[in-house]
């Protein structure tokens, strides 16, 4: 899907969904949900040619594989972290979105700490063992 | 996905809206409330399967 038709879709799930909002709250919500997903949806099918680049370069310039992949589990983990996030934030519920918020983060650091490893283990055989 | 999907639940929404103002006004709020509650349901039934493609499809990408 072009760009003009996301948009067009957006404007339009939002008439509908603040028409339908003052006398059926829930499935309002539910439709912005639908519209968020299908939009995500048609993204992400373009999303997997820019992958494919992207790894092409990066083997071409003979970088370990393993980075790129911590990267991308850190994207994915991003993306649906936002999604969830605004989702709690469109029903009202605050805390439940700083909270799905912060586990994002903690997934995000925790899946990044063999980065952090790897370093950490270059500074030190630079330094000859030494700290 | 279709886009067929959220006027589907536009849809639903108006139509639950209609009936529940009209079983309001005649003075059955029981039955005004079930046709609230079957209308979020049915929407629910069809954003679920819906969120669960979304997921799998980013834990699949991502390498989740």
């Amino acid at each position: 899907m072009n760009i003009a038709g996301i948009c067009a879709l957006a404007v339009v799930t939002a008439v509908v969904s603040l028409t339908l909002k003052k006398y059926n709250g829930e499935i309002s919500l539910m439709l912005c949900i639908a519209g968020c997903i299908f939009i995500f949806l048609s993204l992400l099918s373009s999303f997997t040619t820019l992958y494919d680049t992207v790894n092409k370069i990066l083997s071409n310039a003979g970088i370990n594989v393993t980075y790129i992949t911590v990267l991308l589990k850190a994207i994915g983990i991003c993306f649906v972290t936002e999604f969830a996030c605004d989702c709690c934030k469109d029903a009202g519920q605050t805390a439940l979105a700083n909270n799905v918020s912060l586990a994002g983060k903690v997934m995000v650091i925790i899946t990044a700490i063999p980065l952090y490893n790897e370093i950490l283990n270059t500074v030190l055989s630079l330094t000859g063992g030494a700290v | 996905m279709d886009v067929d999907m959220i006027f589907k639940i536009a849809a639903v929404g108006i139509i639950v809206a209609i009936l529940n103002q009209l079983l309001v006004r005649s003075g059955r709020e029981e039955q005004a409330m079930l046709t609230t509650l079957a209308g979020l349901i049915v929407v629910l039934t069809m954003i679920v399967t819906q969120i669960s493609t979304l997921f799998s499809t980013i834990k699949t990408l991502f390498g989740l």
